[in-house]
């Protein structure tokens, strides 16, 4: 037929063409693994603390977070006399973040943006402790000795005379130098390069070399490094620091950098942090859903397993091993029509319902899943799965899951539900 | 999160960021904003469920599944504050691969004229190579439905690139 054979001949010039388009789009990974670690964690904690007090938990812990905070403290490494006066943040910009940054991940960030070495004396300070300026340093090896390398974060308020004296090159006759170039990046940011001395007046010559960037959002990333295992009072170990010019302008401009300053707590002393509630409600915890769960079931089923991170239970009425599933979303009302297209009915009440009856996860021969879905009116949906096997993935164990689309229908519809809206 | 589980989901998601942003490049037909946003919340969310995700046995599947409905909640709730256009312009004369701009840049400009649906239909079959029924599973649709998108898409695409994606022709 000439034109379907068309058709499968243009899909497959199509095909090759979206992964030449694909391939050239270059990631940040560390940058978005790290973005993603940031929201699965507020994610996180917004359940828990769903558990301990309910919607106003999540709030209450921010601003407990950065009442613990005294602003305006003297940040860790500073870098050279000529930024001295860069580090301490006036004007922050970002907003509280509920969970703190840990030294750890500071730690393993660094090492992961540096080339191949020996890494030791690691120090590191997140955004869990007092201090609110996190700060990450470490000696690094590269063979040809060590050297000290230290990285801090902050914010500075763009424009300020404070921005301009961090990216600003100082001048050589009171901050002697060998050399220092500042310029604006394609992104709107600031970045000083220089190479100078750890001590001004060289009476001893251990070499200092840095990079600030200030991006324009204010967001103001600093790094170091020593041709020394230490900053000050450490034998000069190596002729220059491990990083050369381009490596450091490398590190300094890590998108993963600019992320972690959104870490750092707003100043409390500012009377903007209020407590508002958040917009949904929280999400039940696994616990409760599937307290609410077990009672719903029918009698027959003897539940012989229950999830702890993720809400399903696995049942056996004699029959054998059944997972049933539940999701409990609230919010989900954008969605609809994504979700509930042709085969779907109208309660009275609005609730919208489909039934799915589908073959279960890919790969698994003779497997079946059987799905209510429902949605009210109000964007609350619960979403009840019943599989043919005791896991998702594994061969079936019976022909047919223990739940009944019926049994599963009156589940997902129960009223019990609603104390979760 | 108990530290080896950590571990693992870090391993996984420094393994897989790259493809789900180039996946998420394509969705957006190269909104590289967007696809980092869509790319964090699809890494967010599959850390909140890390220790169901990896136990079932593909989890580069479920991200890009987990991608695919991030891309199109935020396309729905998009268009309820924009106007939505349906009527794809006749711009044929315009693309095609002899135009002024590059391939790549026709062929994303012709994808940011599908539907938001049309296009994860396309992204699904012919850059992540699912079958129609995998297609359907991931968008909760039935397999009726994504093939008649998916002839729908391949139609326009046609239409918008012309017969000529040359340079790509296999052998």
């Amino acid at each position: 037929m000439p034109v379907e054979h068309d058709e499968e001949h243009f899909a497959g010039r199509l095909s090759h063409a979206l992964h030449d388009a694909g391939d050239r789009f270059d990631a940040d990974r560390a940058a978005l693994v790290a973005g993603g670690l940031v929201r699965g964690r507020r994610q996180r904690l917004r359940r828990r603390a769903a558990v301990v007090g309910g919607a106003a938990g999540i709030a209450l812990v921010g601003v407990g977070g950065a009442l613990l905070a005294p602003w305006g403290g003297t940040p860790a490494p500073r870098p050279s006399t000529s930024t001295s006066a860069s580090s301490v943040a006036g004007q922050p910009s970002g907003t509280p973040s509920a969970v703190p940054l840990t030294g750890r991940e500071l730690i393993a960030t660094l090492e992961d943006l540096l080339p191949e070495g020996k890494f030791s004396e690691q120090q590191a300070r997140g955004t869990e402790d007092s201090m609110p300026a996190p700060y990450v340093r470490l000696v690094y090896d590269d063979g040809k000795g060590p050297g000290a390398i230290g990285v801090s974060l902050n914010r500075v308020k763009p424009g300020s005379d404070q921005a301009r004296e961090t990216t600003d090159c100082p001048d050589n006759a009171l901050v002697p130098h060998d050399s220092c170039v500042s310029t604006r990046l394609s992104d709107g940011s600031l970045l000083k390069l220089f190479q100078g001395y750890e001590y001004p007046d060289r009476r001893v010559d251990t070499r200092l070399w840095s990079a600030d960037l200030i991006t324009p959002s204010g967001q103001h990333v600093s790094v170091s490094e020593w041709n020394a295992a230490a900053e000050k009072d450490a034998p000069i170990s190596r002729p220059e620091p491990p990083l050369s010019t381009a490596q450091l302008k490398e590190l300094v401009t890590a998108q993963v950098w600019r992320k972690y300053v959104e870490f750092i707590p707003d100043d409390p002393s500012k009377p903007t942090a209020t407590v508002t509630p958040p917009s949904a409600p929280a999400e039940p915890t696994v616990e409760a859903i599937l307290g609410t769960l077990v009672p719903l079931l029918p009698e027959d089923a003897e539940v012989v397993d229950r999830g702890s991170d993720y809400s399903y239970v696995v049942v056996d009425d004699g029959k054998g091993r059944s997972l049933v599933q539940i999701d409990v979303q609230h919010g989900m009302g954008d969605v609809a029509d994504e979700l509930f297209g042709s085969g779907s009915e109208t309660l009275a009440d609005g609730t919208k319902v489909i039934e799915r009856k589908g073959p279960g996860d890919k790969g698994v021969a003779g497997g079946a899943m059987w799905t209510v879905d429902t949605l009210r009116t109000d964007g609350f949906r619960i979403a009840v799965s019943a599989f043919n096997a005791g896991t998702q993935h594994e061969a079936p164990t019976r022909e047919t899951p223990a739940l009944t689309t019926k049994q599963l229908r009156e589940i997902a519809l129960s009223p019990e539900w609603d104390q979760y809206r | 999160m108990r530290q080896a589980r950590a571990d693992e989901y870090a391993e996984f998601a420094a393994a897989r960021a790259g493809h789900l942003y180039r996946s998420a490049c394509l969705l957006t037909a190269g909104d590289t904003h967007l696809a980092e946003d869509l790319v964090q919340e699809t890494l967010g969310r599959i850390y909140v469920r890390w220790g169901r995700v990896s136990r079932v046995g593909n989890p580069a599947g479920y991200a890009q599944t987990v991608l695919t409905r991030a891309f199109l909640a935020h396309q729905r709730r998009r268009s309820s504050t924009e106007r939505a256009t349906d009527a794809i312009p006749d711009r044929a004369a315009t693309y095609g691969g002899h135009g002024d701009l590059p391939l790549r840049l026709t062929l994303l400009q012709a994808l940011a004229g599908l539907p938001a649906k049309d296009r994860a239909v396309i992204v699904l079959r012919y850059w992540e190579d699912r079958s129609v029924e995998e297609t359907a599973d991931a968008l909760n649709a039935s397999s009726a439905a994504v093939r008649t998108r998916c002839t729908r898409a391949l139609g326009r695409l046609r239409q918008l690139l012309g017969e000529d994606l040359g340079e790509y022709a296999t052998p």
